[in-house]
């Protein structure tokens, strides 16, 4: 099990390769009704940094995200996790990619409710049936003031804990690529900025590597770059984002 | 409403199969039972009706025990009598008869033996108006001493044809036969079952040890003359002790005998369809629960939308009245096969029973549908009542219902149930004898399991929460104690059919322990001969052939009939007197065995008790061919579980009362120096024309017995098998609503990565925990119940208490298998969840 590289590059110009998507297409049912949602899509993702996928409804940013995922599988292409090429691999290959080496954030329903927030944090290595890394595991937790939450229930927590639950979850078995899906979709915007700080600092100080979808620019300014899609193409990117640029981009593309 | 219940019933397609099949197993049962006794009732009444046809009047002798009739014990009349009815006016004709044991032999010597049904030998008619239905298939009637007919049924079994030769064992011996004509009974091949061998007159007379006698006297009226008028005529012709009925009248009290007693069979079915039905319930109040609580968003919906609290439950109970209806509908079209089924059951354990075809009484269909739609209603008015009362808003804002909390009161309830249980179960268990207190000990397990189940299957959980969250047991039992309700429902409907189950062990493995334990307690014989078939007898001509063998020192016939004593019906038997002391201990504790002759009594201590009697005593005893004898208590002796009866009478005070001579056993020492094998050889030789005659010695006697036991064990756990099927369907059913309930957990789990097999674990797991929580609460119940019941039983002969730990632990074992294959459904189902759809927010 490799974990990224703890010799960071610049941020988003690194020369190592987190996740990438190459030709990748999607589409849904067949002939005359067939829907391309991902349209020979190329992109990929640095290590070591924090990227946003944006993009108008309908325009495929959480399609790719599901497929560069194992969560779904592309209808032609490739995508890559590092080097492994993810359209080779079995149903079963690809449960122990996301296990041992992705880490994920939902908009919402992130953790089981019937295991405590400790034990929904160490569910991915429960199954593999890891040992937890405890200074690493003290290291998440602290970094998302979890402390003295460990030991609550899902539903005794409060939207933003669960969600930081949920962080500390994708952290735990320090993966090649956490990615997000909305993961502030649910939230209010103070408790949404908080979330989004801790998945900066999971970039600057834990050193990972974090893709995420929204359509928030608020939320894509937290990134280091946004790549932009529209009808399933991959159509602009910004390096540094702000909020103003991510908003300009938006309009432009009718978004 | 109704389109809406339509449609919700219709997209849900496999709950509402398991649903529908739950209900239907337990009113098949139901609908079994009936449909089964109601044929075999219809059988009979076709045959006795067939029987009496062309007879208007049966001239028989008066019956003093209102009920012995009922068991055919009525004295033979002198045959003169047949000239005094034949004097009557209004007699056409008349004709005696005479019925009692003859077995016929097959072509190698065996004896052709039906199940349950008695081997019978008979005269024959020559009036062919009043032989009724019987009528020749082929050959003729049997007109010479060495000729005979049989029933077709028999023919047809043994091969026999007419011209044959043919072996019958009487009450006095062997004889051969030619056989001369094959009968039939109408279209029946034989009279229910039983085997009929019928000769002339004189010669069944003879054969059948009634010389000069007649069982009864068929009378056809002259023309113009009802049975009513002639009965009457007759009735003031015939002697004292003699008595006149309609045909009508006889064939009716022998339909109404056998009635009776498929009454006592009906019920025994009826309460099995009840364990199943109880099972059923179960079953579907946990479905409806679980549907309800899970469309809580829809009902919510259709609230706010407008719909009345009235209309919502209306809608749900429609929607269970329809399953019922359906279920209840298939359930009565199984229930007419599972007839046959339980037919072909009885018959591979012996027990044949006649059949016409199946009767479907307008009362089998209510009852049927009755059950179905009742049933399924009230399981589903509960938690539809409790729907209704959910507010609108907060049912949509809570996306999966919490049932964990469990009342305060209702745990301390349940527990103090479970408390008085225990206690009245041991206390019942140290008096003995106590059917009541055990029963009430009973019913307040399961209550106190039913009311004290969530809480137990929740401690059940902890016990089982080991190991990582993730991985082990920890995320099934924990899944388990969200719903412990649930979880306990789906339990309990296990255990219902399990408690019963291993109760029945119990009594079962303590009355075997009992027969080795009577068996060395009292008993000197060296030999035990019975008859191979329950509802056969041994001739007293074995006890003569025995007496004559050098190698056998004493001979002891025991003789069994059913006499009223105080008003209750008791066992009385007849047994030689000579040799009592010879052949068994019977533990003499008052009084002396040399007191013992013709006009006393041997009296078993715990009859003594009951009647308030001693030695010297008088205790009368109503024989149903004689009437009242007295007879002083000779002796008071205790084991009478070795005899079974508590009254013994001398063979000569026997036979003076009941007229069949058979004996129930013969029980044989050896003489001294001779072994045992040598003994035996002997014996089995010298009965070489006895077919019939099983010899055994002590510790084969034993097994055999042991063998029935074992063989009523397997018929019931059989029956039983059906309630735990349906408790199986129960498991199924729940498992697959909460895979429903928790796609989007599951799913989760897929995604943050559990393999399929992970999560096939977990559900199996599940499956495996709440089957282990019913089996063991089930086999508690049951076990403690059992050894209740068999204390309670020491009065029936059980006095030995045998608790089979090893069945018990099969049983445990089988229900954690019973587990995961319930699961192997609903875990793959759960194990196929689409990730994409379960996390996606909807």
């Amino acid at each position: 099990m490799t974990s990224t590289s703890v010799a960071k590059p610049p941020r988003g110009t690194g020369q190592s390769i987190a996740a990438r998507v190459e030709q990748a297409t999607k589409t849904y049912g067949s002939g005359d009704a067939a829907v391309v949602a991902l349209d020979a899509v190329t992109v990929d993702f640095a290590a070591g940094a924090f990227t946003a996928i944006m993009g108008p409804s309908g325009s495929g940013k959480s399609t790719l995200l599901h497929c560069m995922a194992g969560l779904d599988t592309l209808s032609s292409g490739q995508a890559f996790i590092g080097g492994t090429d993810i359209a080779s691999l079995s149903d079963k290959e690809l449960t122990l990619l996301r296990r041992d080496r992705l880490g994920f954030i939902f908009q919402a329903f992130n953790l089981l409710p019937v295991l405590t927030a400790r034990e929904n944090i160490t569910l991915p290595l429960d199954l593999a049936g890891r040992k937890v890394d405890g200074e690493w595991f003290e290291k998440v937790i602290a970094s998302l003031g979890l402390g003295e939450r460990l030991g609550h229930r899902p539903a005794q927590l409060s939207g933003g804990q669960q969600q930081r639950v949920a962080v500390a979850r994708a952290l735990a078995t320090k993966p090649e690529v956490v990615f997000g899906d909305e993961p502030t979709g649910a939230l209010d915007s103070r408790t949404g900025a908080e979330l989004l700080g801790f998945l900066r600092s999971a970039v600057d100080d834990l050193g990972q590597t974090v893709v995420m979808v929204t359509h928030d620019p608020v939320a894509a300014s937290y990134a280091d770059r946004v790549v932009f899609l529209a009808d399933g193409r991959v159509v602009d990117e910004l390096q540094a984002p702000t909020r103003d640029g991510v908003l300009e981009m938006m309009k432009r593309l009718g978004g | 409403m109704l389109r809406y219940s339509l449609r919700s019933l219709l997209a849900h397609k496999l709950r509402l199969v398991l649903t529908v099949a739950a209900v239907t197993v337990g009113v098949a049962f139901v609908s079994a039972s009936f449909v089964l006794s109601d044929t075999m009732g219809k059988a009979f009444d076709e045959l006795f009706a067939g029987l009496a046809k062309g007879t208007d009047v049966v001239v028989r002798a008066e019956s003093i025990d209102a009920n012995a009739t009922a068991r055919g014990q009525v004295r033979p009349l002198d045959e003169d009598i047949v000239d005094t009815v034949r004097k009557v006016s209004g007699v056409a004709a008349a004709e005696g008869s005479v019925t009692g044991f003859a077995l016929i032999l097959d072509k190698d010597g065996q004896p052709i033996q039906p199940g349950g049904a008695p081997t019978l030998g008979s005269s024959t008619s020559t009036d062919s108006d009043l032989s009724g239905n019987f009528s020749l298939r082929s050959g003729q009637v049997p007109a010479a001493p060495d000729e005979m007919a049989v029933d077709a049924a028999s023919a047809a079994k043994a091969g026999y044809k007419v011209g044959d030769r043919a072996a019958v064992i009487f009450e006095d011996g062997t004889e051969e036969f030619t056989i001369t004509g094959i009968v039939g009974f109408g279209d029946t091949d034989s009279l229910a079952g039983a085997t009929l061998a019928s000769f002339e007159t004189a010669t069944a007379q003879k054969l059948l040890g009634k010389a000069g006698k007649f069982d009864q006297i068929d009378v056809r009226a002259a023309d113009g003359i009802s049975a009513v008028d002639l009965r009457d005529e007759l009735a003031q012709a015939l002697p004292a002790g003699t008595e006149a009925l309609t045909a009508d009248q006889v064939s009716g009290e022998s339909a109404q005998a056998i009635r009776d007693g498929l009454g006592i069979f009906t019920n025994v079915l009826l309460t099995f369809a009840g364990v199943s039905l109880l099972v059923g319930s179960f079953v579907i109040w946990n479905t409806f629960n679980v549907l309800v609580a899970q469309r809580r968003r829809e009902v919510a919906l259709l609230r706010a939308v407008g719909a009345k609290g009235g209309q919502v439950l209306g809608g749900i109970i429609l929607e269970a009245g329809l399953i019922g209806l359906v279920s209840a509908g298939l359930g009565l079209a199984a229930g007419v096969g599972l007839a046959g089924g339980i037919r072909s059951l009885l018959a591979a354990v012996g027990i044949e029973v006649p059949t016409t075809a199946a009767v479907v009484e307008p009362r089998t269909i209510v009852a049927a549908l009755l059950v179905g739609v009742v049933i399924t209603v009230v399981a589903a008015v509960v938690p539809a009542v409790s729907a209704t009362r959910v507010a609108p808003m907060e049912a949509l804002r809570t996306a999966t219902p919490a049932d964990g909390s469990i009342g305060r009161s209702r745990s301390t309830v349940g527990i103090l149930l479970l408390a008085a249980s225990a206690a009245a179960l041991a206390t019942a268990a140290l008096l003995k004898d106590q059917l009541v207190l055990t029963g009430l000990g009973a019913l307040a397990g399961f209550a106190g399991l039913v009311v004290a189940g969530p809480l137990l299957a929740r401690a059940m959980a902890g016990l089982a929460n080991r190991g990582r969250a993730g991985g082990g047991w920890s995320l099934a039992a924990r899944n388990i104690t969200r719903a412990p309700k649930r979880a306990a429902a789906t339990a309990l409907a296990l255990t219902i059919g399990l408690t019963v189950v291993c109760a029945v062990a119990v009594v079962a493995s303590s009355t075997k322990a009992s027969v080795t334990d009577l068996l060395s307690g009292g008993n000197r014989a060296d030999l035990i001969l019975q008859a191979a078939s329950p509802t056969g007898g041994v001739s007293p001509a074995v006890a003569r052939i025995l007496d004559q063998q050098a190698e056998v020192d004493a001979v002891l016939e025991l003789r069994f009939s059913q006499a009223t004593v105080a008003n209750k019906s008791a066992s009385i038997i007849g047994l030689t007197r000579d040799t009592v002391d010879h052949v068994m201990d019977l533990g003499i504790t008052a009084g002396s065995l040399a007191d013992f002759r013709n006009g006393s009594l041997l009296l078993s201590t715990k009859q003594a008790k009951q009647l308030d009697a001693g030695v010297g005593d008088t205790v009368t005893i109503t024989f149903p061919e004689t009437g009242e004898r007295s007879y002083e208590v000779a002796a008071l002796f205790e084991r009478d579980a070795l005899v079974g009866a508590g009254y013994l009478l001398t063979l000569d005070d026997y036979a003076g009362n009941v007229t069949s001579r058979m004996d129930a056993a013969v029980m044989v020492t050896a003489a001294s120096g001779v072994a045992a094998g040598k003994l035996q050889q002997q014996v089995d030789d010298a009965l070489a024309d006895f077919p019939n005659v099983q010899v055994s010695d002590p510790t084969e006697f034993a097994k055999s017995q042991q063998a029935s036991v074992d063989q009523m064990l397997g018929l019931v756990t059989a029956l039983l098998a059906l309630a735990v099927i349906v408790a199986v369907l129960g498991i199924i059913n729940t498992l697959v609503l909460s895979v429903v309930e928790r796609t989007r957990e599951l799913g989760l789990m897929r995604a943050v990565g559990a393999t399929r097999r992970q999560v096939r674990t977990v559900i199996r797991r599940e499956s495996v925990l709440m089957s282990l929580f019913g089996a063991i609460a089930g086999v508690l119940l049951g076990t403690g119940a059992g050894i209740a019941l068999a204390r309670a039983m020491n009065g029936e002969g059980i006095s030995s208490l045998d608790v089979p730990l090893a069945s018990l632990a099969v049983y445990v074992v089988v229900a954690a298998v019973i587990g995961v294959l319930a699961a192997i459904g609903p875990a793959r189902r759960a194990s196929r969840v689409d990730v994409l759809r379960a996390i996606t927010v909807d």
